[in-house]
């Protein structure tokens, strides 16, 4: 194993993400955001009626609802037009719904993924993954033994072909409805690609499932879906992974994520986003956990421009149970506005979040988050805990939390605390022969340890390498 | 967040009141001004959640509650020392004019809001205090009564430098025979100057049918201090923000805040602080117990700037629930623009413990007496903060009476 993390540490960590490819694709919607698009879109996926008339209402909704400015200290967004947009690129692969064997790639795809190192990470500690090249999903794999079990993971457009009765129950109806917010319309208009997975009643998928996003043409926007049902007493950890190389002009990421945990049965999901530093980031991710259910939430936002990410979990049966775990790091010119929602719409539920956020270089961090207890949900408990770290006097670490308590037999904690990196701690790690550099790194990787260690190997070590890619040269 | 008309509201009726208390003519300017940026004007910022307004201020009725013609009051102002100027605006014109003129509306900008403006427009009660350099006062006590529909005061405290004052100011309601909704509305401003402390109390306990808006703010000067004390009993709606702007290097600033709701009271408690110098500090401490089917709001900020290397900032706020149909909604905000700055915030909603509740009763104290022995301890962290024995006797005694 230790050979293995070697060799992974080793790894250019930055020029895997930052390289380009030229721009090759099959199919290519123009810029902008009409009608017609949408028809084309789904036109060219084949898709069933309802599923185009979803889009059109969304396409709707979208169009009237106003962009949010109005959030405190919110993000600036004015710089995103989305009828500059090429909201759809189906790259060119032979087979539509993606391959099962990386071999059978066209070289440019597969050199990505390579660099990327996706099919060695499948190869090591995966149940099955998922490659979303554009707007397609490129390559999808699982292991036999837990089809077998009746477990799917498929790519999303596959699934509303094969499993329209699953997806037209689940898709955008009860968890993240197209009305939520002005993403998540668009996304509802135009999502292409994404994940679908299903885990059966009783099933333990004991390796995670993984998918990796990339988007590579410049001004494109991604609007991948993932939908994750997961039956009674199941159990399944899914991975996203997500990057772009760097252009002059602006990206748009807006996912749109669903689980539902069904009783007793836990799900994590965990991301890992490295999108390029011109990509707007504006995701809605979504839970409903049944009685008994776990969700857990492990983010680190490392990448884009901006970042407008709230993921909800919605606790809706007695006794379930959310844990958020996040992680934020801005450098110079990028704004991470990010954090978490729990609504307790049930006795006994629980719920942590656990928030940390660097920023550095004039970056800005902000924890934004909502923990809403209604009325009757008795001896729910919840406790949050924030700690920003900030490196110099250009960045800024904002702290917003917002507590809603409508049931008197509970037990709510805030608890947030900022500081800078201690000179004490630095002298005694350079007493110890490190020099400053190594030193602040060291007391980085220390403050986002909580975050690395609930992550499988691979990914810690990424998440690691990529922190110490933002640190390097700091002189702070 | 449109404005309302207030149509018993014109430029004559703001002439017959600064008339009618023979003021300069730069102060009826400022309330003209006033008057007209209520056009404009918003109503003060409410906390919006998806689904969730915090406070509903756009539900009152101004129309109604406004009466600028009839405002009566009966305030009592006592002071311990004659060196301090207690008195009236009215009758402080002749001799302190130049001084209520160049601090005036200079810490509190009366066209911060809509109500701001209405209250500047409309003032008819309110005290000036004047701390003249190096004078130490402790007890200057402001008691004041309201009696009519509606009520506006105006409080300016000018603390000068290296001087110490500690005022208690408290709102009842009076005698005046009024039926229905009432409205209060209290401003104060205080300017302390280099090395000036002033420590200024508040205790609100009007009846049940007043909506009460109060916006308090310092302007804290070099090695200045100034400490609140901010306590709200009464009213059926209280929208109450203390304030202090940090502004000279090495300033500091405590908000103490205490509440309790019965029946449907609702108060949206503010404190905010803003770290503009070096080594400045600040402590924001607000505990609130909440029965029936009362409702609190609280928002704490504490908004550290570019240049305020050196800032401890510290925040707690704890809300204790007696009934199962109370609700308690908390913000507390922090905004670090310098690295060079320890803080921290906490917030907790929670219920009367039960095994503490447990020990008292094996102790055979009724179940009755043991909740209430608990709400009195769980404020005596504020209270042991307030400095000044009489305030602090005040409050105890409105705790003690809420539980009987």
């Amino acid at each position: 194993m230790s050979s293995q993390q070697d060799e992974l540490k080793e790894t250019d960590t930055e020029a895997r993400f930052e390289f380009k490819k030229e721009e090759k694709s099959a199919f290519q919607t123009e810029k902008g955001l009409t009608e017609e698009t949408v028809r084309v879109i789904s036109e060219d996926k084949d898709e069933p009626e309802w599923m185009l008339e979803r889009r059109l209402r969304a396409l709707e909704q979208f169009q009237e609802m106003p962009m949010p400015t109005d959030w405190p200290a919110q993000p600036d967004l004015s710089e995103v037009d989305v009828d500059e947009i090429i909201p759809y690129i189906r790259p060119d692969v032979d087979v539509r719904a993606g391959v099962d064997d990386w071999t059978e790639l066209p070289d440019e795809i597969k050199d990505t993924f390579d660099k990327l190192g996706i099919p060695e990470a499948e190869k090591n500690a995966l149940s099955g993954v998922g490659a979303q090249y554009e707007s397609e999903v490129v390559y999808q794999n699982m292991q036999e033994r837990w089809e077998e079990k009746g477990v799917i993971f498929c790519n999303m457009d596959e699934a509303v072909q094969e499993h329209e009765e699953l997806v037209r129950e689940h898709f955008m109806t009860k968890c993240v409805p197209p009305s939520d917010n002005k993403f998540a319309a668009l996304h509802g208009a135009i999502w292409s690609g994404g994940s679908f997975v299903y885990v059966p009643e009783n099933t333990t998928v004991d390796m995670p499932v993984q998918a990796y996003f990339r988007m590579n043409s410049e001004g494109m926007g991604q609007f991948e879906h993932t939908l994750i049902i997961a039956e009674e007493g199941s159990e399944v950890h899914y991975i996203e992974g997500c990057s772009a190389p760097k252009y002059s002009a602006f990206n748009l990421h807006s996912g749109g994520v669903e689980v539902f945990v069904g009783e007793d049965a836990h799900v994590q999901y965990s991301t890992v986003q490295n999108w390029s530093k011109n990509t707007y980031n504006l995701n809605t991710k979504r839970a409903i956990a049944e009685k008994g259910g776990r969700m857990e939430w492990i983010s680190g936002s490392m990448g884009s421009k901006a970042t407008m990410l709230y993921p909800s979990t919605i606790l809706k049966g007695r006794g379930a149970s959310d844990n958020h775990i996040t992680i934020a790091f801005a450098g110079e010119g990028q704004d991470i506005d990010t954090g978490a929602k729990v609504y307790h719409n049930a006795p006994e539920t629980k719920s942590t979040i656990e928030s940390k956020s660097i920023s550095k270089d004039g970056g800005r961090t902000n924890y934004r988050g909502l923990v809403h207890i209604a009325d009757g949900a008795e001896n729910s408990s919840t406790a949050v805990e924030c700690d920003a770290l900030m490196f110099d006097n250009e960045s800024t670490s904002d702290t917003m939390p917002y507590m809603e308590i409508n049931e008197s037999k509970v037990d709510v904690a805030h608890e947030a605390t900022v500081g800078k990196i201690g000179d004490e701690d630095i002298f005694y790690l350079q007493s110890r022969g490190l020099d400053d550099d190594d030193a602040k790194q060291m007391i980085v990787s220390g403050f986002i340890e909580p975050i690395t260690e609930e992550l499988p190997i691979e990914y810690a070590v990424e998440l690691n390498r990529l922190v110490e890619l933002e640190m390097e040269g700091s002189l702070g | 967040m449109s404005t309302q008309a207030i149509e018993s509201l014109s430029e004559d009726t703001v002439r017959r009141i600064a008339e009618e208390r023979d003021e300069p003519e730069w102060l009826l300017e400022t309330r003209l001004n006033a008057l007209s940026a209520l056009e404009t004007a918003e109503l003060p910022d409410v906390i919006q959640t998806p689904g969730r307004r915090w406070t509903d201020l756009e539900a009152l009725d101004f129309e109604s509650l406004v009466d600028p013609l009839n405002q009566s009051d009966t305030t009592e102002r006592s002071v311990g020392d004659d060196e301090v100027v207690v008195l009236p605006f009215t009758e402080a014109f002749d001799e302190y004019g130049d001084v209520i003129e160049a601090n005036f509306g200079s810490v509190l900008d009366p066209e911060h809001n809509y109500l701001t403006a209405l209250s500047v427009a409309l003032f008819t009660t309110g005290t000036f205090v004047y701390v003249p350099e190096g004078v130490d006062v402790e007890d200057v006590t402001v008691r004041a009564e309201m009696n009519s529909r509606s009520l506006f005061s105006q409080t300016l405290v000018v603390a000068e430098e290296s001087s110490s004052v500690t005022i208690l100011e408290s709102i009842e309601p009076g005698d005046g025979e009024v039926d229905g909704d009432r409205y209060f509305s209290n401003l104060v401003e205080i300017a302390a100057g280099e090395n000036a402390s002033v420590q200024f109390g508040s205790l609100q306990n009007l009846d049940d049918e007043t909506y009460t808006y109060s916006l308090k703010r310092a302007d804290v000067g070099v090695y200045g201090t100034v400490d609140w004390i901010e306590s709200n009993f009464g009213s059926k709606l209280t929208r109450s923000d203390v304030e202090s702007e940090l502004n000279g290097d090495g300033a500091e600033s405590q908000i103490v805040g205490t509440f309790f709701g019965t029946e449907d009271q609702h108060f949206d408690i503010n404190a905010r602080v803003w770290h503009q110098a070096e080594h400045t500090t600040a402590d924001l401490v607000t505990r609130g117990v909440l029965d029936d089917v009362a409702r609190s709001v609280y928002e704490g900020v504490q908004d550290v700037g570019n240049d305020a290397w050196n800032t401890s900032s510290y925040q707690r706020e704890n809300t204790l629930m007696l009934s199962d149909d109370a609700e308690a909604d908390a913000s507390p905000k922090l905004i670090i623009n310098n690295h060079d700055t320890e803080a921290s915030h906490s917030a907790t909603v929670g219920q009367v413990d039960a095994e503490d509740l447990f020990y008292l009763e094996s102790r055979s104290i009724d179940s009755h007496t043991a909740r209430n022995m608990l709400v009195e301890g769980f404020f005596v962290p504020v209270l042991e903060e307030i400095a000044v024995d009489e305030f602090r006797d005040d409050v105890e005694e409105l705790v003690f009476e809420r539980l009987q």
